[in-house]
């Protein structure tokens, strides 16, 4: 029975498919509420589902000049990627499916592989459109991936700072953090950080430079049709949502005891999808050189001050 | 024969499951073969806020590989043959190409021209002809409702009920002052 219940858990709940339905249900919130504060009415609630459908039943065209077996494999890829790292999140408030210490770091990595497969999908196409747009997801990359990952390394490395067991299992950090206040409110700038880091990740505006469609047609996968694009597509809502729930999990009062933990725990990350959406209607798109000064020169300080003010009030309480 | 059977039957769900996701998100790839920019603008209009096609699942898409629907103005033009004739076989399996108004139909006032083919039909297979000059976004939005509604006999109704909560009579023949803009009235212009 063990094997039916885990089998459950990896292919169908919280795991899997039910992953990607609520990647597409979150989807389709992100897309009504933009609609709505643009002063339209927006999608129906299918609307990601039958986009999805209709690209996974549409034919695929293998451009010239690409491997054929690259071009398969990378979406696939993408999407085991994002799922994989999935497995060690809390999704929903419930236990993870697969936890071990460490897994905090293994799912940020595993997190980044989306991005470097979009990334490698449009430099092997002949393309220009492709080739620019993969060279602005490289270049993306690199600008949020330091200050992202830092900061949500931070609940952890601030526990230590402050002479606590910390960890590196997003479990236990979990549990761990249900009984401190917020660390958004005792950690307010590489929460910041790790919001502002989970819209560079999936390219939503204003760090969409790598598929600017005014500029560069669809960036790094314009040449990609059908099932390619279903598969990055799908990617890309899982990893809106474990984004999402691992930001909830660490910032957000973590994963408590009780039956509501779940419903509370699923409400706050959609609270959190409503301030990503209003970021994304009211901010316009940076250039890529932007984008990079911005986590360079803003971003990484911001986590690194954080840490300074941390040590500088324990440093202070000793004395004192 | 009970296998034959059943897979025919699944075979028919797919086919069904394919129907209703292509009908309700068709995605549309916009090129001009020799227009004079009317219906172009028009079609921009038709994308505004303001009939917010997304609520029927449309959206504008850049890339060719990404459309379902090739929506061509203009008449064609020996120049731009060749570059229609290659956006439409870059685009996947299935496709529809819709032309929006009168040139793309026939060739309009440009018909007879030395450069001149005609309409889209002569270089590619057209499903859906909306005539105007240029046809106003509600006669846009008839048309690719039409399109829709070839896609999905069964589900006219639903599509009708959507057109009427945009403001458009959907089996309405199109009146002398339903061609003018009211908007235009305050400024005056006609």
């Amino acid at each position: 029975m063990a094997i039916v219940r885990d089998l459950t858990y990896l292919m169908f709940f919280p795991a899997g498919l039910g992953l990607i339905a609520a990647g597409l249900f979150y989807q389709w919130i992100d897309r009504k509420l933009l609609a709505r504060f643009q002063n339209r009415l927006g999608p129906r609630w299918f609307q990601p589902f039958a986009d999805a459908l209709k690209l996974l039943g549409k034919e695929e065209i293998q451009p010239h000049g690409t491997s054929a077996f690259l071009f398969a494999a990378l979406p696939i890829l993408a999407l085991a990627g994002v799922l994989t790292a999935g497995l060690a999140v809390p999704l929903f408030g419930l236990p993870p499916v697969f936890s071990f210490p460490g897994d905090l770091v293994v799912s940020l990595y595993l997190l980044s592989l989306l991005m470097l497969c979009t990334g490698l999908a449009g430099a092997q196409t002949r393309g220009r459109f492709s080739l620019t747009g993969a060279l602005r997801a490289f270049t993306q990359v690199f600008a949020y991936e330091a200050p992202f990952i830092l900061a949500l390394l931070s609940p952890s490395i601030a526990l230590m700072i402050a002479g606590e067991a910390g960890s590196w299992q997003i479990w236990e950090l979990a549990q761990s953090a249900a009984n401190r206040p917020w660390f958004a409110l005792t950690l307010p700038f590489t929460f910041i950080v790790a919001i502002i880091g989970l819209m560079g990740k999936l390219e939503l505006p204003p760090f969409d430079a790598p598929e600017a469609e005014t500029e560069i047609v669809a960036g790094a996968l314009t040449e990609y049709s059908g099932r390619g694009l279903a598969l990055f597509n799908l990617a890309r809502a899982a990893e809106l949502v474990i984004g999402l729930m691992l930001i909830t999990a660490l910032y957000l009062g973590g994963v408590g005891d009780g039956l509501l933990v779940p419903i509370i725990f699923t409400a706050k990350s959609l609270g959190l999808l409503v301030i990503v959406v209003m970021l994304q209607t009211v901010l316009a798109r940076l250039r890529i050189d932007q984008t990079v000064s911005l986590w360079w020169k803003l971003g990484s300080v911001l986590v690194i001050a954080q840490w300074l003010i941390i040590l500088i009030i324990r440093v202070l309480n000793l004395g004192g | 024969m009970m296998v034959e059977g059943s897979t025919r039957n699944l075979r028919d769900l797919l086919e069904r499951v394919r129907n209703w996701a292509l009908a309700n998100s068709p995605w549309l790839v916009h090129y001009n073969s020799g227009s004079c920019n009317g219906c172009d603008i028009e079609i921009l209009a038709t994308l505004t806020p303001r009939y917010d096609l997304e609520r029927l699942g449309i959206k504008l898409q850049g890339s060719p590989r990404h459309a379902d629907v090739l929506v061509c103005t203009g008449p064609v033009t020996r120049q731009s043959r060749d570059r229609l004739r290659r956006i439409y076989e870059q685009m996947p399996e299935p496709k529809f190409v819709v032309a929006v108004g009168t040139c793309s139909i026939s060739g309009g006032v440009f018909r007879g021209c030395y450069n001149i083919l005609g309409g889209i039909d002569e270089a590619i297979p057209v499903d859906a002809y909306i005539p105007g000059c240029p046809p106003r976004p509600e006669a846009i939005i008839n048309g690719v409702a039409l399109l829709l509604k070839q896609l999905q006999p069964d589900r006219v109704d639903e599509i009708d009920n959507l057109m009427v909560e945009m403001g458009i009579d959907p089996h309405a023949i199109p009146q002398e002052e339903d061609l003018t803009d009211e908007y235009a009235d305050p400024i005056g212009i006609r």
